[in-house]
C-alpha cells in the first residue's frame, strides 16, 4: 500500500500525467455532455423559474411553501420520510453487510443475488407489490389471523408502518452494497492484531471495524436519504394523498396546477435538503477517520 | 552458550503435547516447546510444517485440539488472546490505518486506566525504542514498509508484553534492509530483556537472530538447538537438508566401529557419525566447507575420486560441483588462497570423518 503511495509520489510518473488527464477527458466526455445537455440546464432552467411569479422576480413560491403550515408540513413530510427509512435502513443494512462479507461461496452468491435481483424491478412494481402484501386481505394480515395473533384484518395500508417498511424493502440495496464494498476491504487480521493488543471482541469492533466501515456507512446514508426524501412512487402508491410531500407536490404542480413557480421551488429545497445530509455525512465521515 | 547441560530452568514459554487439525490434516503433531525467559527462539521450516499455526496458538488467535500453553506460570491454553498479554508482529504488520502512529502504539494502552501523561510518556518510549519518536503524529498510510515495521514493533513492545510472538515479520522488507534490521531487532530485545518467538522461513534469519531454532517438518519439531549445534551436528536428514548445503553419499551400514559406522558406498567405504545397525540403507552427508581437494594419508578422514563438472566463482570463495557418480554433485568449497580446478580435471576429495553424518535412507525402502 505504501510501497503504491511512493510510486505514485515518485517525479518520473509525472511526465505521464499529460497524457493521462486528456485520456481521462476523453473517457469522461459522453457522459460529461450527457449530464451538461440533460441535467444541468434543464436544472439551470428549473431554479429560475421557481424565482418566476405573478408580481415578477421574487421568492413568492418559496414563501407559498416555507411560510405556510400546509407547505411546511410538505418539508416535514419529506424529510421524515427520507430520515426514518435511512435510519431503519442503517439499522438493517448494518448487519447484514457484515453477514454477506463474512458469507463465503454459495450462500454470499445467494445474498449477492437477493440484493441485486430486485433492482431489476421497477419501484412502481415494487411499490404495488408491497400494497398488495399490506392490503386488509392481503398475506401479511392472512400470516397473522392464520397465528391467531389477531381475530380481524389489521390496517396496514396507508400507515406510516407500511409507508416506512415499503420504503426500506425498496431502499435497502442501496445501504448494504456500500457498506459491504468497505467492509469486505477490511483486513480480519486487524481484529487478530486489536485483539492481541487487549481488546476484546466488542472493543475491536468500536475501535477498528466500526471505524473503517464508517465511508460505507457515509456512503449508504447519503444514497438511500437522497432517494427517500425524494421518492415519488413509494408515499404515492402507498399512502396516496394522505401524505403529501415535496416530491408529491412536484408533481402536482406541474401535472395537475400548472404551477412551474411552485413546482420548482419545490425541487430546489429538496435537492438544498439533499445536499445538506450528503455534505454533513461526508464531513462526519472525515472527521473520524482523522482521529 | 555452554549452559545446555544445566538443570531446566523453569520455561517462560511452556507448550506441551500440542495438537491441532484441520479437518483431515493434522498440522501440528504433539509438539512440546520450551522457551527461557529472555530468550529468542525461532521456529524454522518451509511452508506448511505449522510454524504459523504454533505461532497462532500461542498468541490465542487458534485454539488447539490437545495440549496446554503455559506462558509467565499462567495455563492460558483456554484464554481468549486479548487476556494473554501476548505481542504479536504481523508480517502485514496489520497496522490501524485510520489511526495515526501515536493512535496505533497506543492502542493496547488504552484499556489500562492510565493518566494521559503517563499514556504519552509510554508511547513516546516505545517510539524511541524503535528510533521512530519523530513520527508520532503522522497517518501509518504515509510510512514506508521498514517504518511501517517499526511502528508495529512499537505498538507491541507498548503493552510490555509477557512473550513477543513475530510472524514473518521481516519478510516483506527488501533484503538489505531486513540483514540491518534482524541485527538491529536481535540488539533490542536483548537490551529489554524481551522473550520473543520468531517464525520464519529463512534459514539466515534463524541462525542470525536466536539463541535457539526449533527446525519444523509437517507438524513436528525436528531439533531444537542453538545455531552453532544445529548447523555443526544436525540430527535428522530433513535438518541437514533445510539448514545449509550438504553433499549426500548413499550406500549400507558395513560395520560399527569406535563410535562410527563404516557405510560402504558406490564411491567407496565412508566412515561417518551417526546410530544405524549393520546392513541398514543409509544416507551420509558433508557440508561443502569440511572437504578439502587432495589426497590425505590421514585414516581419521575419508577419500573419494570424482571428476569437476563445473566451477561457480562467488566472491570469497568457488564452489565446485564434483561428479562422483552419484545420483546428484557433490558439492566442494574452495576459498582463500587455493587456487579451484578446472571443469574435467580428476580429483580425490576428503574430509574428517567426524564431520560426516549417518541417517536412515527412507528411500531405499523403494
Amino acid at each position: 500500500m505504501s510501497r503504491a503511495l511512493e510510486e505514485a509520489a515518485a517525479p518520473p510518473r509525472l511526465a505521464f500525467r499529460a497524457p493521462q488527464f486528456s485520456a481521462g477527458v476523453l473517457l469522461a466526455l459522453p457522459a460529461v455532455l450527457i449530464l451538461v445537455v440533460l441535467y444541468a440546464v434543464p436544472l439551470a432552467r428549473l431554479m429560475a423559474s421557481s424565482f418566476v411569479g405573478p408580481s415578477g422576480l421574487g421568492f413568492e413560491a418559496y414563501d407559498r411553501i416555507l411560510g405556510d403550515p400546509y407547505g411546511r408540513s410538505l418539508v416535514w413530510n419529506s424529510v421524515r420520510l427520507g430520515a426514518l427509512t435511512t435510519v431503519v435502513a442503517l439499522i438493517v443494512g448494518y448487519p447484514a453487510a457484515f453477514g454477506l462479507a463474512f458469507a463465503r461461496g454459495a450462500l454470499r452468491s445467494l445474498f449477492l443475488a437477493s440484493l441485486f435481483l430486485p433492482l431489476a424491478a421497477s419501484v412502481i412494481v415494487k411499490s404495488f407489490a408491497w400494497s398488495t402484501l399490506m392490503r386488509s386481505h392481503g398475506v401479511v394480515n392472512g400470516v397473522l389471523m392464520t397465528l391467531h395473533l389477531t381475530h380481524a384484518p389489521i390496517r396496514l395500508l396507508f400507515t406510516q408502518f407500511s409507508l416506512i417498511s415499503g420504503a426500506v424493502n425498496i431502499f435497502l440495496p442501496f445501504m448494504i452494497l456500500p457498506i459491504y464494498t468497505v467492509v469486505a476491504q477490511i483486513d480480519p487480521i486487524l481484529t487478530e492484531a486489536a485483539a492481541t493488543l487487549g481488546a476484546s471482541p466488542a472493543r475491536a469492533f468500536m475501535r477498528v471495524v466500526a471505524p473503517l466501515s464508517l465511508p460505507g456507512v457515509v456512503a449508504g446514508v447519503s444514497i438511500v436519504f437522497s432517494l427517500s426524501v425524494s421518492a415519488y412512487v413509494v408515499p404515492t402508491l402507498l399512502m396516496g394523498e394522505s401524505y403529501p410531500t415535496l416530491a408529491t407536490t412536484i408533481a402536482r404542480a406541474f401535472l395537475l396546477l400548472r404551477d412551474p413557480a411552485l413546482g420548482s421551488a419545490a425541487g430546489a429545497i429538496l435537492m438544498a435538503i439533499g445536499l445538506v445530509v450528503v455534505v454533513l455525512s461526508r464531513r462526519f465521515g472525515e472527521g473520524d477517520v482523522g482521529r | 552458550m555452554g549452559r545446555s547441560v544445566e538443570p531446566a530452568v523453569t520455561p517462560h514459554v511452556a507448550v506441551t503435547s500440542l495438537s491441532k487439525r484441520f479437518g483431515a490434516s493434522t498440522v501440528l503433531d504433539r509438539v512440546d516447546l520450551s522457551v527461557e525467559r529472555g530468550a529468542l527462539v525461532t521456529l524454522l521450516g518451509p511452508s506448511g510444517c505449522g510454524k504459523t499455526t504454533l505461532l497462532r496458538l500461542i498468541a490465542g488467535l487458534t485454539a488447539p485440539d490437545e495440549g496446554s500453553i503455559v506462558i509467565g506460570g499462567v495455563d492460558v491454553t483456554r484464554m481468549p488472546p486479548h487476556k494473554r498479554n501476548v505481542g504479536v508482529v504481523f508480517q502485514s504488520y496489520a497496522l490501524f490505518p485510520h489511526l495515526t502512529v501515536a493512535g496505533n502504539v497506543s492502542f493496547g494502552l488504552k484499556g489500562k486506566s492510565l493518566s494521559r501523561a503517563e499514556m504519552a510518556a509510554k508511547v513516546q518510549r516505545a517510539l524511541s525504542l524503535v528510533q521512530m519518536e519523530r513520527f508520532g503524529d503522522r497517518p501509518v498510510r504515509a510510512l514506508s514498509g521498514g517504518q511501517q515495521q517499526r511502528v508495529a514493533l512499537a505498538r507491541a513492545l507498548a503493552v510490555e508484553p509477557n512473550v513477543l510472538l513475530f510472524d514473518e515479520a521481516l519478510s516483506a522488507l527488501d533484503r538489505n534492509l531486513r540483514e540491518t534490521m534482524q541485527i538491529e531487532l536481535r540488539r533490542l530485545l536483548k537490551d529489554i530483556d524481551a522473550t520473543a518467538i520468531f517464525v520464519t522461513h529463512d534459514q539466515d534469519e534463524a541462525l542470525t537472530m536466536s539463541d535457539k531454532v526449533a527446525v519444523m517438518n509437517a507438524g513436528r519439531i525436528e531439533q531444537f538447538d542453538d545455531p552453532v549445534r544445529l548447523y555443526a551436528r544436525p540430527r535428522s536428514l530433513f535438518t541437514t537438508r533445510f539448514v545449509g548445503v550438504s553433499s549426500e553419499l548413499r550406500g549400507t551400514v558395513a560395520a560399527r566401529q569406535a563410535g562410527q559406522l563404516r557405510i560402504d558406498t558406490p564411491q567407496g567405504p565412508v566412515l561417518a557419525e551417526g546410530d544405524l545397525p549393520t546392513g541398514a540403507a543409509a544416507v551420509v552427508s558433508i557440508r561443502p566447507e569440511n572437504v578439502a581437494i587432495g589426497a590425505s594419508d590421514d585414516q581419521e578422514r575419508n577419500r573419494i575420486e570424482g571428476r569437476v563438472r563445473s566451477v561457480i566463482f562467488q566472491g570469497p570463495r568457488s564452489r565446485v560441483a564434483v561428479d562422483v557418480g552419484a545420483s546428484a554433485d557433490f558439492i566442494v568449497e574452495v576459498g582463500g588462497i587455493s587456487t579451484p580446478p578446472s571443469p574435467g580435471d580428476a580429483i580425490v576429495l576428503s574430509w574428517p570423518a567426524s564431520r560426516s553424518f549417518a541417517f536412515a535412507d527412507a528411500r531405499q525402502a523403494a
